[in-house]
């Protein structure tokens, strides 16, 4: 329907739906980059940021082993945090997708914290963990949890009441159901969670990581948020900068591809 | 197993609700009350009554709703400044394959940087003041709008539309009078994702650059060492992001009751 | 009643109250209002090889005639429809209204969809007046006018007191009569209805056949009423309902036969009991039977 959709709406603005030219969605890029590139030049100074400069940048920061190693640290926090995160969520948003009781009872808590940003939470982790790696995966673990729990609880309410009553008459018992028609019923809709999860994860571990490095000082916690902040407070390398949010925004696309093919992979019968 | 909740408006269900939901934060009060008077350490964990006698003092004399304001309308400028943005791109974008086959690859690279990335380059333009919290939520707003809004054109129904063209209605009034209207319920979906992602940026953006806003004032008393008013702030938070997404849900009610609501997935 | 090959549009037997049956007697339509010559629709699938939904499609519609196409699911009527709505063009062949070929939508020939496509954002009476309001008729049609006609015409398809209602508020058979008056109030020469009862009940459905009738004013005679194609896989409603009725078979699509529906009328429940409407309706499904049986296992 979408397609179709698609079709009619640009059959109406009356463009012809051309397979021509893929190189298209180059063409802004590389002329903001042109213009950016001559600013640079023309307007800027040793420091200003410009494409060429940003490139050599990433080839220095990529061939001294610290971008990867600054990544390598922020994933292995976000990484923790998460599992973390999925292990209390899954559980939980099943439990209250299933029993209204359950549901009735916890989502006031779930709802009331919800609004309240992970990263308003950081000088509270702070004060309890100190700046280290506990106060990160404890903000990753408390951003990722509403969007996991969430949409598994969403997914299990969404399961067809027919499918329950099918596996009842079959007769399933509660564990057996939960096991073979809940948990992949819900699926989908928590492989949606999982993805908004570690997209917020990622997006959490790169603000705690430069809030703590704006307010720590320059030692510390490491990470790739801290790598960016050190760049604009102590070492002014602003093209050092430009490479670590091109560094984030990679990682993010990368994490998102992987959670999706490993979704896919777990649900051979989900169309794409 | 549950079936599907139904709550219609007028059913006395809706008291239960509303006194499970006390009991719940009862429950959860008293239980951290019980761990604070364990621990004994105000500085570390204050007790629900010191936290409550913070959040009425700094309320009397008006720092919470100083900071309440200024952080608020930081978020309003920003999403009305995406907004005005992201919507007229989004439309056009939906309408025009060729414009979005330009556009899109270039937003969809820019996408996964979030505003929180941009925080220490912002910092260097802007310096720690008014505009960099408002440039970082202006950007982190307008990524859903724009999406949401161009799937909004992208999956109003072909009938519509068709059925407006066998009544001999010219093009751009189908535009106006057609699409608009039946794209408008995923576009307040969209501000309402906008909205939520910008008053989440907020907090990142005043903690780190800015000299006033609730993110500021969390971070000031932190350095204080004053929790009590550290956790009120927290609140103060939350009860406005809570607020925030209440309002663009009661407009959406308001404006296109024809359309069914569904809870958002973040 | 007979049946005709694909490129034939005649039958032999004499009929009472159809245009359509009086005009086809003759055998030659030189003033059909529509006309369907050869016209054949290919798709492209993504990936896959083209699909033939229709092939050598060839049909006549007479002024005033109420012609019904029936057949299994996917056999290429509501492609028949786009092509006479002009919102599809065919691959081959040529479709064309008073003589002059369609190139696209026009609300001459109004169209009610199988879901009603009605304005949710708008009332019952914001619905019927959308083509008045912003089509072509505007230019003629002052306020006063135009509230006029749109008062008449939901009045018409028995509204009245609902104007100010939006469509989610309605029942199914109420959004037929908006879907319905929107058509008309448009006053187009041929009426295109696809699958309009389709989503109803079928006691809704048997009373909006009687409206559907009434308003096509099949209590006046022949020269006043409207064109209409509508589709339906539902036989016994294509027998009541029609002069004509085309059979067409599936994949591809094609016109296997036209039936001449000779009951008298205006029709009502009385003539669901004749023994010639079983008959008839028995003829159509015999004719259909096989393609039905192989929709189901293929």
């Amino acid at each position: 329907m979408n397609a179709v959709s698609q079709a009619a709406v640009s059959r109406l603005a009356g463009k012809a739906e051309s397979r021509a030219w893929p190189w298209r969605g180059l063409l802004l890029p590389l002329v903001l980059l042109a213009v950016w590139q001559a600013w640079g030049t023309a307007a800027g100074s040793v420091r200003t940021p410009m494409p060429t400069r940003v490139l050599m940048a990433a080839v220095d920061l990529v061939g001294s082993g610290d971008l990867p190693w600054g990544i390598a640290q922020s994933l292995g926090r976000v990484f923790l945090g998460f599992t973390v995160a999925a292990l209390i969520a899954i559980p939980l948003g099943l439990a209250m997708g299933s029993s209204r009781a359950i549901e009735r009872n916890v989502d006031p808590l779930v709802e009331s914290f919800r609004p309240i940003a992970a990263i308003a939470i950081l000088p509270l982790a702070i004060l309890w963990l100190g700046t280290g790696t506990a106060a990160a995966v404890m903000i990753v673990a408390y951003a990722a949890f509403f969007p996991i729990a969430i949409n598994t609880i969403a997914g299990t309410k969404r399961i067809d009441p027919t499918l329950l009553r099918a596996a009842a008459t079959m007769g399933l018992g509660r564990l057996a159901t939960l096991r073979t028609v809940v948990v992949p019923g819900a699926l989908p809709a928590i492989g949606v969670g999982l993805r908004i999860g570690m997209g917020v994860a990622w997006t959490a571990i790169v603000a705690a990581e430069l809030a703590v490095g704006a307010k720590a000082g320059g030692g510390g916690s490491g990470g790739i948020g801290q790598m960016m902040f050190v760049f604009y407070a102590y070492s002014i390398e602003l093209n050092r900068i430009v490479v670590c949010m091109i560094a984030v925004g990679l990682v993010a696309l990368a994490l998102d591809r992987l959670l999706r093919a490993g979704m896919r992979g777990l649900m051979p019968w989900a169309a794409p | 197993m549950a079936t599907p909740k139904t709550v219609t408006p007028g059913d006395p269900g809706r008291l239960v609700m509303a006194l499970v939901y006390l009991r719940t934060m009862a429950v959860f009060i008293v239980v951290w009350a019980i761990i604070a008077r364990w621990t004994a350490n105000t500085a570390l964990l204050p007790t629900p009554l010191a936290v409550i006698e913070a959040f009425i003092d700094l309320a009397r004399d008006l720092e919470l709703f100083q900071h309440a304001g200024i952080s608020f309308g930081r978020m309003l400028l920003s999403v009305a400044i995406a907004s005005a943005l992201a919507i007229p791109l989004g439309l056009a974008m939906g309408l025009s394959r060729k414009l979005d086959a330009f556009v899109d690859p270039t937003i969809e690279v820019l996408r996964p940087i979030s505003g929180i990335a941009w925080i220490p380059l912002a910092l260097f333009i802007f310096g720690i003041g008014n505009a960099l919290p408002v440039f970082i939520m202006t950007y982190t707003a307008f990524f859903p709008i724009v999406l949401g809004t161009v799937a909004g054109v992208r999956d109003v129904d072909r009938r519509l539309i068709d059925a407006a063209r066998t009544m001999g209605v010219p093009r751009r009034t189908i535009v106006t009078r057609i699409v608009v209207p039946a794209a408008l319920p995923s576009l307040l979906v969209a501000l309402r994702l906008g909205v939520a992602s910008s008053w989440t940026a907020v907090v990142a953006a005043e903690l780190i650059g800015a000299p006033s806003g609730l993110g500021y004032a969390v971070e000031w008393y932190r350095e204080l060492l004053m929790t009590p008013q550290v956790m009120a702030f927290i609140a103060m938070i939350g009860i406005l992001g809570y607020a925030c997404d209440r309002t663009v849900r009661t407009l959406a009610v308001r404006f296109t009751p024809w359309a069914v609501e569904m809870r958002p997935s973040t | 009643m007979s049946a005709a090959g694909p490129s034939q549009g005649a039958n032999s037997s004499p009929s009472g109250g159809s245009a359509a049956a009086q005009a086809a007697s003759v055998g030659v339509h030189p003033a059909a209002k529509l006309r369907l010559e050869g016209v054949g629709k290919r798709f492209d699938v993504a990936g896959a090889a083209q699909t033939v939904a229709v092939a050598d499609f060839t049909l006549d519609v007479a002024q005033g005639e109420f012609l019904v196409i029936v057949g299994p699911s996917g056999c290429g009527k509501t492609t028949i429809l786009n092509v006479l709505a002009g919102l599809d063009r065919p691959s081959d062949g040529t479709v064309k209204i008073d003589g002059r070929p369609i190139h696209g939508p026009g609300p001459e020939r109004g169209v009610m969809f199988q879901d009603y496509a009605l304005f949710p954002w708008r009332t019952v009476w914001g619905n019927v007046e959308f083509g008045l309001r912003y089509g072509p008729a505007a230019k003629g049609l002052d306020s006063l006018a135009r509230q006029q006609r749109v008062r008449s015409y939901i009045d018409l398809v028995g509204l009245a007191g609902s104007e100010g209602k939006y469509p989610h508020q309605l029942s199914g058979g109420m959004r037929q009569r908006v879907a319905l008056a929107r058509l008309i109030a448009n006053e187009p020469d041929v009426l295109l209805l696809d699958e309009p009862l389709a989503a109803l009940d079928a006691q809704t459905r048997l009373i909006l056949q009687d409206e559907l009738l009434r308003i096509w004013g099949q209590d006046r005679p022949p020269v006043q009423r409207r064109t209409v194609v509508f589709i339906t896989h539902a036989i016994d409603e294509a027998v009541f309902l029609a002069d004509r009725v085309a059979v067409m078979t599936t994949h591809p699509g094609r016109l296997k036969a036209l039936i001449d529906i000779d009951l008298p009328r205006p029709r009502n429940d009385a003539t669901r009991a004749l023994p010639k409407f079983q008959a008839l309706s028995q003829h159509i499904w015999s004719l259909i039977r096989d393609e039905a049986y192989r929709a189901t296992v293929t």
